[in-house]
Formats: structure tokens, C-alpha cells, sequence
């Protein structure tokens, strides 16, 4: 799968997600109220008809005025009387020490409570209190037979979202594997007359003295421009499975090579051109590597500077640093400027993968990349290792 | 058999025990009255407790009615006095009559003669 793929599928299938995990979550935490309610409801009603009860009892007591008047207690309920002035009559529990008498239903604690007012006062009782614990086993059992379904919709879900994001990013993969075996057979076509122009061109040099020395000049920008942009494609498409020789480089003098290789690019456009590399600086890179990194940094830095315009390299034992006076590129297009294919200004040619692979190369060595742009001031490039 | 018979004797002792005696007092400035009389005292009590139920106000209305004793502000029914003759104002003293007061109503007080029958608690 490529990174692009997987991180467009990674997204649906957390926006999926998410959004149903929101309205299963409002579902289940309405239906979980309502069975609540329901449940507190069937306690309500019994906790009614145990009053009902006791006061039919009160009044036989209040009939009978014995010495002894048996209080009608029954399990699993607690109850207490208080007299007008809501002060204790009996209890058949320690009470809690504030009762609201106003309520006829209130939650305490873990128990639901009932107050009922008394008329006729038997026994001298104005309210009767009741109070049972709440039903916890079928708030447990409610609760757990939630957890269940969610985990279960949630894994249906899951299933469904990686089925349907495959068919999501489907288009997506057939565009990527399209565009990857055009530039499949665009390298391989362009592999051999590239390096016949190239090779010639440096013989009619040497051997024939050409008078045209501008012309041969602008076929020679021309070619090695070919040249790279083959390399360059020929990186993106084996970057994954290349076999990289990773060893101690001699960075300085890699980079006067490199600059040596644009050389006649920038007296073309007549760059002035700012060296400051430290001798002696290694680091431990494939080559190949080193010089897609190079190459694409300073091929930037020539393409989108003016005629005239300052190019600086500077190299020290912790950074790479390319800056150019060129067009520059907008702030909103700093964030994506890295993407393959990501062009922040079309007026020059170039397919929009110089950046993308610096960026590669930084992050396979761990490289960090800092860029930093004004339009029509200049870009500043800087690799830290 | 034997052990039934014992529970039996004890239960009965115990429960005789706890019966609810009237205060020397009360017996005397009050109760042996109404008993001789045949003026039920406890009926009279319930419908106190019944209409007021809070036992300050049961006090008051108590006090007021003994101080002076009006049908009109009697507890019981008019039909009452049809047979029973209205009594005259107390001549105890205020403080003497309200610990009588004190007195009857702890003796018929409900939160003392309420239990919860062993077995429901």
C-alpha cells in the first residue's frame, strides 16, 4: 500500500469511526436513560404501593392503640414516620442527616427515596419516608449489556470502515499505480538516448572543437537537465526496495562536484554563486542518495532564481544550506510544499517531486528539514543532521 | 415441649414487664378521674394526635382547652357531651399542668410503644 493510500485510508476510516462512534454513543446513552428510568420507575412504583401499605397499617395501629404497636417493616424496605413539624417519630434506619420533604422521589446515595405525606395523621405520622437500595444488579447487567453491543458494533464497524475505505481510496490507488508505470516506461525510454546525447556531446567537445560554444552549451543544460529528472524518477520508483551503500562521504567535496555539474546551468542564467563549505565534512549516506539531495536543493535554487539572481551554498560539520533569491513560494504552501507531485509555483517546468525526494532522503537518515520563504525575496533551504 | 413452655413463661414475663405504667402523678391528678368517670383518655389522646400530630402543638391545644374548657374547643365530638359532662377550668398551676401535660402525652407517646417485630428489620 502506498503512503499516500494509507494515510488517505487511515483518515476515513477514523472520520467513519469517529462519526459512528459519536452516534452510537448518543444512541446507546439514551437508550441506557431510558432503561434507567424505566428501571428507577418499576422501584417508584413499588415504593408507592409499600406506602400505600404502611399507612393502611398506621391507621389499624392508630384503631388498636396498644402498648405495643408493631411497626410495618418489610424487607428490602426502610422506612421512618415524622410528625408535622418533620420531627422523628419512629424509624426503622438511621436517617441521613438532612431530608429534603419536598421531593416526593429523590436519589441518595445508592438508594431511591420516597416521601409521602400522611391526612389523616395516624399515629401522629405527617410523612412517611421510604427508602429501598436501587436496583444495581440490573444497572450493572444494563450497562454491561451496552458495553457488549458497542464493542460489538464496534468491531462490525471497524470491518465494514476498512472494507469500504479500500473502495474509497481504490480510485486513488488505480491513479498512483497509473502514474508510476508511465514513469515506469518514461525512464526506461528515455534511459538510452539521454546517455547517447550526453556521451556525444562531450566527444564533439574534445575531439571536434565545436564553434558553436552557446548552442553546445544549451544541449548540454538541456540533457543533464534530462538527465536528472531521469534520475530522479528513476529514485521515486525504486527508492523502496534500492540497495543503498550506506558509508562515510566526503559531503564538501561532493557538493563542489555537484556544483561543478550545474556550473554551465548557472553561468547560463548568470547566478552568482556564494560558496562557503567546510572541508572535510563526512557523513555517513548512500551516495546516490547524497546526490538526489544535493542535486534537487541547489536544481531548485538555479530554476526558480532570476537571471541575475544570488545563489549561496554553505556547508558546515552540522548543516547544508542552499538559498537562493528567487520567486519564493507562499506561506500556505510551505506546509505541502513537500508532497510528491506538489508544485507551489507552475510557471516553471518539472513534475513536482525535487522537494518530495529531499524530503524522502532527509527522513530515511533522520535529517531534519527547515524551509523558510518570502515571494520575490528567496528561499532558504537548511538540512540539520 | 419443655423449652416451648419456657419461651412461653419468658416471653410473657418479658412482655408484661415492658407494659407502660402512668406516673404516679398523672395517675393521680388525672387518669384516676377519667377511669372512674369511664372517660377514655387514650381516645381522647388518639384524636389529638390524629388532628395535630406534631407533639408541641398537641401541648398547646391541650393547655389551652384544660385552662378553659369550651365544647367548642374540645377535641371530641359535641355528641360527646351529650354524655359526658364538660369539665371545669384546671386549677393547677401553669407549670403543674404543663408537666401533667408533658406527662400524658409521654405516657400514650406512639415513638415508645412502636417496635419492629423481630424477623423485618
Amino acid at each position: 500500500m502506498y503512503p499516500s493510500e494509507k494515510r488517505s485510508l487511515y483518515r476515513f476510516i477514523l472520520i467513519y469511526l469517529l462519526s459512528t462512534l459519536i452516534l452510537f454513543s448518543a444512541g446507546s446513552y439514551l437508550f441506557y436513560a431510558f432503561e434507567k428510568h424505566h428501571l428507577l420507575d418499576r422501584q417508584r412504583e413499588a415504593l408507592k404501593h409499600e406506602g400505600e401499605r404502611i399507612q393502611h397499617q398506621l391507621m389499624l395501629l392508630q384503631k388498636r392503640f396498644a402498648d405495643k404497636l408493631p411497626y410495618p417493616a418489610k424487607q428490602p424496605y426502610e422506612s421512618a414516620i415524622f410528625d408535622k413539624n418533620k420531627d422523628l417519630i419512629f424509624s426503622t434506619f438511621s436517617l441521613p442527616l438532612k431530608i429534603n420533604f419536598a421531593q416526593e422521589y429523590s436519589l441518595r446515595g445508592r438508594y431511591l427515596v420516597y416521601i409521602k405525606p400522611i391526612d389523616p395523621y395516624y399515629l401522629g405520622a405527617a410523612y412517611l419516608m421510604i427508602r429501598i437500595p436501587v436496583d444495581q444488579e440490573g444497572i450493572s447487567s444494563l450497562q454491561r449489556m451496552i458495553l457488549l453491543f458497542m464493542l460489538g458494533a464496534g468491531l462490525f464497524f471497524v470491518i465494514i470502515g476498512y472494507y469500504l475505505g479500500r473502495l474509497f481510496v481504490a480510485p486513488m490507488r488505480e491513479s498512483i499505480e497509473r502514474m508510476n508505470g508511465f514513469i515506469q516506461d518514461t525512464t526506461h525510454e528515455l534511459n538510452t538516448p539521454i546517455s547517447t546525447i550526453l556521451t556525444n556531446l562531450e566527444l564533439m567537445e574534445e575531439l571536434h572543437k565545436c564553434n558553436a560554444p552557446e548552442e553546445m552549451q544549451r544541449i548540454e543544460i538541456a540533457s543533464k537537465t534530462l538527465s536528472r529528472i531521469y534520475d530522479d524518477l528513476t529514485y521515486l520508483r525504486l527508492h523502496n526496495n534500492y540497495h543503498r551503500d550506506v558509508q562515510p562521504i566526503d559531503l564538501s567535496a561532493l557538493i563542489r562536484e555537484r556544483l561543478l555539474y550545474f556550473a554551465t546551468a548557472i553561468t547560463a542564467k548568470r547566478i552568482s554563486l556564494t560558496e562557503t563549505i567546510e572541508s572535510g565534512v563526512t557523513l555517513e549516506i548512500d551516495r546516490d542518495d547524497a546526490i538526489r539531495l544535493i542535486d534537487n536543493l541547489i536544481s531548485n535554487a538555479i530554476k526558480y532564481n532570476h537571471t541575475r539572481g544570488l545563489l549561496a551554498v554553505a556547508l558546515t560539520s552540522r548543516e547544508l544550506q542552499v538559498k537562493d533569491s528567487g520567486i519564493g513560494i507562499e506561506k500556505k504552501d510551505l506546509e505541502t510544499i513537500f508532497e510528491r507531485f506538489k508544485r507551489a509555483n507552475k510557471s516553471e517546468g518539472g513534475f513536482g517531486i525535487g522537494l518530495n525526494i529531499v524530503s524522502q532522503v532527509a527522513q530515511r537518515y533522520g535529517f531534519e528539514i527547515s524551509i523558510d520563504s518570502t515571494p520575490n525575496i528567496g528561499t532558504e533551504v537548511a538540512i540539520q543532521w | 415441649m419443655v423449652k416451648s413452655i419456657l419461651f412461653f413463661t419468658f416471653s410473657t414475663v418479658l412482655l408484661w414487664s415492658t407494659e407502660t405504667i402512668a406516673p404516679a402523678a398523672l395517675q393521680e391528678q388525672c387518669l384516676q378521674c377519667h377511669t372512674t368517670q369511664h372517660i377514655p383518655s387514650e381516645a381522647i389522646y388518639r384524636r389529638y394526635l390524629m388532628r395535630y400530630s406534631s407533639r408541641e402543638t398537641i401541648k398547646q391545644k391541650i393547655f389551652s382547652y384544660l385552662k378553659a374548657p369550651v365544647i367548642e374547643r374540645s377535641i371530641m365530638p359535641p355528641q360527646f357531651f351529650k354524655k359526658f359532662s364538660i369539665k371545669e377550668a384546671s386549677s393547677m398551676s401553669d407549670e403543674v399542668l404543663r408537666r401533667r401535660i408533658d406527662d400524658y402525652i409521654d405516657y400514650f407517646d406512639v415513638s415508645k410503644r412502636l417496635f419492629v417485630p423481630s424477623g423485618q428489620n
